[in-house]
């Protein structure tokens, strides 16, 4: 689910602007604003991290959707990001001011390296108590549920609506667009997105390539973030998507979806819940697959589904154990579904530091095993993440607060 | 801020055990038309024979704390509903405050020493509260420490406090739950202990009675971590809906344990405490904001009336956690009564210290027409979020100022 706080991100921006700052003359040349003879605030800052370094063997070495080839055992510190934002009161009826930027490490074949940057937040938010206006480019609005794989990227295809104008080398062109989207809420807990979109276009099948190629509304419920163990069903939601693919890649798409989170076991030590996500494209008249990108635009049917089991002994979270399953079948084109499995383990050892480890198995139906590299696909990963977050200068409320949900305070 | 602001707005039951006439006292016997010189004099109506001598049992109560009311004793009985609130302390500067009766500070009691005072908390926030009668000599129950003389008082969950007002004085009540947020999110009051052999008014005939409640706030904090405090409670809301949730509960998990013995077990079975850098990394030092006398910052603190030859009594009053050094212009004062004790001897000062927990009785005479102002010399202090002018700071004013010639009008200034 989208929120509002910065999340994700990558150390080597910040150290690149520190160091920029630090060599910066007395004077600073920075870019005016509209009315430059306004000084401004010292805003509150926050910086968000996450980095997750595994290492990871794959059998049988594949070759990567759209090329390049994974090795048979390699590091991976794909998915690490390093978020800044910067937040400030605007003069009256609590509105807040926001502006975020941030860079995630890709899985992208394409670099030399095996591992490159994507700008994955670069946008301009204005909240006020039931409003929130987003300019830029942020995480889809699509995504309903969150599903508990070591990475934000892993069995993506089943887990939401993917782009169907990417070439599908970098995943993260399914996870972030550019946008703009209007968000209503209502006690800040039913939430009315209505967005449009630029998905990132590196096939050239949308009409535009830079312009507005995807738009649709999405409705979900957020329950109370502290009562996510205890609500039996603390999140769901739905939506529809309209994506306008040339007529040259099948035309038109529709994508309706909707997922929700429902807790089996009610339980402030032990949680077991379970997840479940649908994806259903309508619309677009491929037969065949040619190419990787051809099975992101055909019409499809994607499911996912989890269960997690989370041991939080004091009120803290200790251990995470979770099975996560996806399945994709294409309506036109015959032997040509997939299905994988992920079995997640995750251990607490301090404040925002997991050890992790993670097996993923995917099979591919006859007709798409060749463009994906085989039928079966397995791989084994452990290794470490890390998530942090620090406010300076503090001084706005979280806008999820729960003084916001129960008192309806204006963040102030 | 004087007495005539007090217990009309406050919701107060008096009784009487066993019939009588319902009584609640109050200095309020201020008189506003009283004989105020509308001149300046240089006679003075403050007595010269103020004589105190020390008393090696003065530190005793008068009446056994255990005792219980007999008939015929009046009992003063007052609702209290601890409220969740916004609470301003400047237009358009807000903070969610925990407050008494959904006042910052909480309704002013004025009772007569040896009255029995009946209080009915009742909490209406999801935390935990008490009340703490700082410097009453109360019976050890009826003291308000949470997990020390009582259980914290839950959401919706009541607690009645009964003890024999004494000593006499000024004194002040407050939250006793997690202090350092509590008592900065709003939760403290005043308690007057009048006596009819007060030394104070025989030898000061005072005509107005003041009360500054000083304190301060750090918004930031306080908003912080009500909203914890608001997540722990609605948590624990929702397990008291289920047996089988709370039986989940258990001390680990609020940090509560029965013995010293439980703790270490407790640490051993793998629980870590909160203080530790692996759960708390480095402390957020409390940096306050705002300062405020009764709840407001300048310039909307309310001003103190005088008029020329007139004798009025300011109480004030350190709820905070900061020292104060409350400084008049334009006039030296008696400091009277320290800790609602009267001194041996009334000490001349122009600028009065008032620290946390404390309270100090002054004296004012009208001797100096005009507009003056009394405030915080801790300059800190004299700040609204780190502009100045404001925080601590009220006026002194002469009601017959323009009578004795001086023509100035009082400018608010938020800029200087």
């Amino acid at each position: 689910m989208r929120k509002l706080q910065i999340k994700d991100t990558n150390i080597l921006l910040a150290a690149t602007a520190l160091a920029a700052i630090a060599s910066l003359p007395a004077v600073a040349q920075v870019q005016r604003t509209p009315i430059p003879e306004q000084p401004s605030l010292a805003p509150q800052i926050e910086i968000d991290g996450s980095g997750i370094a595994t290492g990871e063997g794959r059998f049988p070495a594949n070759p990567l959707p759209g090329g390049g080839k994974v090795s048979a055992a390699r590091i991976n510190f794909s998915d690490s990001s390093l978020v800044i934002g910067a937040s400030q009161e605007l003069y009256r009826n609590g509105g807040i001011g926001s502006l975020v930027l941030g860079v995630t490490t890709s899985d992208n074949s394409l670099n030399s390296s095996g591992t490159g940057l994507f700008l994955h937040q670069a946008y301009l938010d204005y909240s006020t108590k039931p409003f929130e206006a987003v300019l830029g480019r942020t995480d889809v609005p699509t995504q309903i549920v969150t599903f508990p794989t070591l990475r934000g990227d892993d069995l993506v295809e089943f887990t939401g609506v993917v782009n169907p104008f990417s070439i599908g080398d970098n995943v993260q062109e399914y996870r972030y667009s550019n946008q703009v989207a209007l968000t209503f809420n209502k006690g800040l807990r039913y939430f009315l997105n209505v967005h449009a979109q630029h998905l990132i276009d590196s096939t050239g099948s949308g009409g535009d390539q830079t312009g507005i190629n995807s738009y649709g509304i999405t409705f979900t419920y957020q329950g109370v973030p502290v009562l996510a163990n205890m609500e039996r069903v603390p999140e769901w939601g739905f939506g529809v998507e309209e994506q306008e693919i040339a007529g040259s890649s099948g035309g038109a798409d529709t994508a309706l979806y909707g997922g929700v989170v429902y807790n089996i076991k009610t339980d402030p030590i032990d949680r077991f819940d379970v997840r479940f996500q649908d994806t259903y494209t309508t619309g677009n008249t491929l037969k065949a697959f040619t190419s990787v990108a051809d099975s992101y635009r055909a019409a499809a049917n994607s499911a996912a589904m989890s269960f997690r089991y989370l041991h939080s002994p004091f009120g803290r979270p200790a251990y995470q154990v979770a099975l996560t399953l996806g399945l994709r079948t294409y309506q036109n084109v015959p032997n040509s579904s997939t299905f994988a499995i992920a079995l997640t383990g995750i251990k607490r050892l301090g404040e925002g530091f997991d050890l992790v480890a993670q097996y993923t198995y995917q099979h591919h139906a006859s007709t798409s095993a060749a463009l994906f590299g085989g039928q079966d696909n397995n791989a084994v990963q452990i290794g470490f993440a890390y998530t942090f977050t620090d406010t300076f200068n503090r001084h706005i409320a979280p806008r999820r607060s729960l003084l916001s949900l129960q008192h309806q305070y204006i963040p102030e | 801020m004087g007495n005539n602001s007090g217990l009309s707005r406050r919701s107060v039951l008096s009784s009487l055990l066993a019939g009588g006439t319902a009584t609640v006292l109050g200095v309020a016997t201020a008189d506003k038309s009283a004989n105020a010189l509308s001149n300046y004099t240089s006679e003075s109506k403050v007595h010269a024979n103020w004589s105190i001598p020390f008393d090696p049992a003065a530190t005793r109560p008068h009446w056994y704390p255990r005792d219980l009311p007999t008939p015929g004793e009046v009992i003063h009985e007052y609702n209290m509903e601890v409220l969740l609130t916004p609470h301003e302390i400047l237009p358009l500067v807000q903070f969610p405050a925990y407050a008494y009766n959904g006042i910052v500070p909480g309704p002013e009691l004025r009772v007569t020493e040896g009255d029995w005072i009946k209080v009915n908390l009742l909490n209406k926030t999801h935390d935990f509260h008490t009340i703490h009668w700082h410097g009453l000599e109360v019976e050890c129950e009826m003291d308000g420490v949470p997990f020390g003389t009582q259980y914290p008082v839950g959401y919706n969950q009541t607690f009645q406090y009964l003890f024999r007002a004494q000593p006499a004085g000024t004194h002040f009540y407050h939250c006793h739950q997690m202090t350092n947020l509590h008592v900065q999110a709003g939760l403290y009051g005043v308690i007057i202990v009048e006596s009819p052999d007060d030394p104070v008014r025989k030898q000061f005939p005072y005509t107005r009675d003041y009360t500054l409640v000083l304190s301060e706030v750090d918004t930031n904090f306080v908003e912080e971590q009500i909203n914890s405090m608001q997540l722990m409670g609605a948590q624990m809301d929702y397990m008291s809906r289920s047996p089988t949730m709370m039986a989940k509960m258990s001390g680990e998990m609020m940090g509560w344990f029965a013995s010293k013995d439980a703790f270490m077990a407790a640490i051993k079975s793998g629980w870590i405490p909160p203080y530790v850098s692996s759960m708390a990394g480095k402390f957020r030092q409390i940096q306050p904001n705002f300062f405020m006398i009764n709840g407001k910052s300048y310039p909307m603190t309310e001003h103190i009336s005088i008029r020329s030859g007139e004798l009025i009594r300011v109480r004030l009053v350190g709820a905070g956690m900061m020292p104060h050094f409350m400084h008049l212009h334009g006039h030296d004062f008696w400091h009277v009564c320290q800790d609602g004790a009267p001194l041996q001897n009334p000490v001349r000062l122009n600028t009065v210290p008032v620290f946390p927990g404390t309270t100090s009785d002054i004296i004012i005479e009208g001797t100096n027409p005009g507009n003056w102002h009394f405030h915080d010399h801790s300059d800190l202090c004299l700040t609204n979020n780190g502009a100045s002018p404001g925080g601590m700071m009220t006026m002194l004013m002469y009601e017959d100022a323009a009578a004795a010639g001086f023509k100035f009008n009082e400018i608010i200034t938020l800029n200087s």
